[in-house]
C-alpha cells in the first residue's frame, strides 16, 4: 500500500466532521447573486462594447459636425460611424456566441478554454477600437493643419516631416497608454485563469 | 395563460425542492473541495456558497442519467479552480518539491498520525490542477472519470498521479 492509499483511508474519516448545512438554510443562498469570473467578464465586456456607441453619441453635437465638415472630413466620418457599428455588432454577435458555449458542466479544461476564448473576442475588439482610433486620430490631426481655418496663416510654413511625426508620436503615446490600462486591468482579473489554464495544458503534452 | 405559470411555478418549486435535497444529501462533496482551496472559515462559506449558486445555475442541464454525484464533482471543482475569483483568501501555491522539502526538515516524523498530518498539509499546498487531481483520487475516482473531469487524457492523468505519488514517499520515506 503506497503512502496515498494511507491517506485515502483516512481522508474517508474526515466526513464526520465536516460541517453540515440544513436543507432551510441552502433555500437563501439559492437567490445570492453570483460573484464568479464569468460573471465580471460579461459585465465588463459589455460595458466595453457599448462604451464606444455612448462617446458617439454624447461627443457628436452640432459643433462637432460643424468642425468636421470645416476640415473635410464629414462623409468619411460618416462612413466610419457606419463601419464601426457594422464590427460593433460583428463583435457583439461573436461575444454572445462564445459566452453562450461557457459551460460549468464543461471539463476544467474546457471551461477555462472557453472563457479565454470570450474574453479574447473582447480583446479584438479593443484592438479595432484603438487602432481605428488611432488613425482618425491621426487623419483629423493631418487634416486640421491642411484645411481648418486657425491655421489659415500657418499652412505655408508648416514642416510637414515633422508636423506627421508629431502627431504620429502623440497617437502612438495616446493608444498605448489605453492598451497599458486595459492589459493591467485583465492581466489581474484573468492572473490565476491563465496559471490554471497553462498548468492544465502542460498536462496535456 | 395563468394556468401555465401556475404550473411553472409549481414545478419549479419543485425542483428547487428536489435540487435542495440533493445538495444537503451530498454535500460533504462541497465542503471537502471548501477545505482544499481555502484557508480560512469565511472564505470557505464564500466558496460554499459560490458553488451552491453554480450548481443550481446549471442544474437544468443536469439529467438523471447520471449520478448527481458525479455531476457535481465537476460543476465544485470547476467554481473552486476557475470561477472563485477570490484568490487573495486560499492558500498560495508554491511548487510541490519546495513545499516537500521544507515539511521534511521541519516536522518528519514517523508515526502514521504525523505523516497524515505532513500529507495533507503538502497536498493543500499544490497547485489548482494538481489538487483537483489528488482530491479525485482520494475520493475513489477512477482515471477515466478524473481524466474526464478535468479534461486530460488518462495516460496523462496516470502520470502526474504516479509523479504525485513517488513524491509523497521520498516525503516519508527519505
Amino acid at each position: 500500500m503506497d503512502e496515498l492509499d494511507l491517506l485515502k483511508k483516512d481522508w474517508k474519516k474526515q466526513d464526520a466532521h465536516l460541517p453540515h448545512i440544513k436543507a432551510k438554510e441552502i433555500y437563501p443562498l439559492l437567490l445570492k447573486k453570483s460573484s464568479s469570473i464569468v460573471k465580471w467578464i460579461f459585465l465588463i465586456s459589455i460595458a466595453e462594447l457599448i462604451l464606444g456607441v455612448l462617446l458617439n453619441f454624447f461627443t457628436a453635437d452640432q459643433r462637432f459636425w460643424e468642425i468636421i465638415e470645416d476640415i473635410h472630413l464629414k462623409t468619411a466620418n460618416i462612413i466610419m460611424y457606419i463601419i464601426d457599428y457594422i464590427v460593433l455588432g460583428f463583435f457583439i454577435f461573436m461575444f454572445y456566441k462564445r459566452y453562450r458555449a461557457i459551460n460549468t458542466t464543461d471539463s476544467a479544461s474546457a471551461l477555462m478554454k472557453n472563457i479565454l476564448k470570450t474574453r479574447k473576442i473582447v480583446k479584438y475588439y479593443i484592438i479595432y477600437v484603438l487602432t481605428s482610433s488611432g488613425i482618425t486620430f491621426f487623419i483629423a490631426f493631418i487634416f486640421t493643419l491642411l484645411y481648418s481655418n486657425k491655421f489659415e496663416g500657418l499652412r505655408t510654413s508648416i514642416n510637414w516631416n515633422k508636423a506627421i511625426a508629431i502627431g504620429l508620436i502623440v497617437t502612438i503615446i495616446f493608444i498605448g497608454i489605453l492598451w497599458g490600462i486595459y492589459t493591467l486591468l485583465y492581466g489581474i482579473l484573468l492572473r490565476k485563469l491563465k496559471k490554471n489554464y497553462k498548468e492544465i495544458k502542460r498536462l496535456e503534452i | 395563460m395563468y394556468t401555465y405559470n401556475k404550473n411553472h411555478r409549481v414545478l419549479s418549486k419543485k425542483t428547487e425542492h428536489i435540487f435542495v435535497q440533493l445538495l444537503e444529501e451530498n454535500q460533504n462533496i462541497v465542503h471537502k473541495i471548501c477545505r482544499l482551496y481555502t484557508n480560512d472559515q469565511d472564505a470557505h462559506n464564500d466558496l460554499f456558497q459560490e458553488i451552491t449558486i453554480q450548481l443550481w445555475k446549471a442544474y437544468p442541464k443536469f439529467r438523471g442519467d447520471a449520478k448527481f454525484s458525479t455531476w457535481m464533482y465537476r460543476v465544485a471543482l470547476n467554481t473552486a479552480i476557475t470561477l472563485y475569483r477570490k484568490s487573495k483568501r486560499s492558500v498560495k501555491t508554491q511548487e510541490f518539491e519546495n513545499v516537500a522539502f521544507k515539511i521534511k526538515a521541519q516536522e518528519y516524523d514517523d508515526t502514521e498520525e504525523k505523516q497524515l498530518s505532513v500529507m495533507y498539509a503538502a497536498i493543500k499546498q499544490l497547485n489548482d490542477i494538481d489538487k483537483a487531481l489528488v482530491f479525485l483520487y482520494l475520493e475513489d475516482k477512477n482515471y477515466t472519470e478524473i481524466s474526464d473531469t478535468l479534461g486530460i487524457t488518462e495516460v496523462n492523468a496516470r502520470v502526474k498521479m504516479n509523479r504525485i505519488k513517488k513524491k509523497l514517499k521520498s516525503i516519508l520515506n527519505p
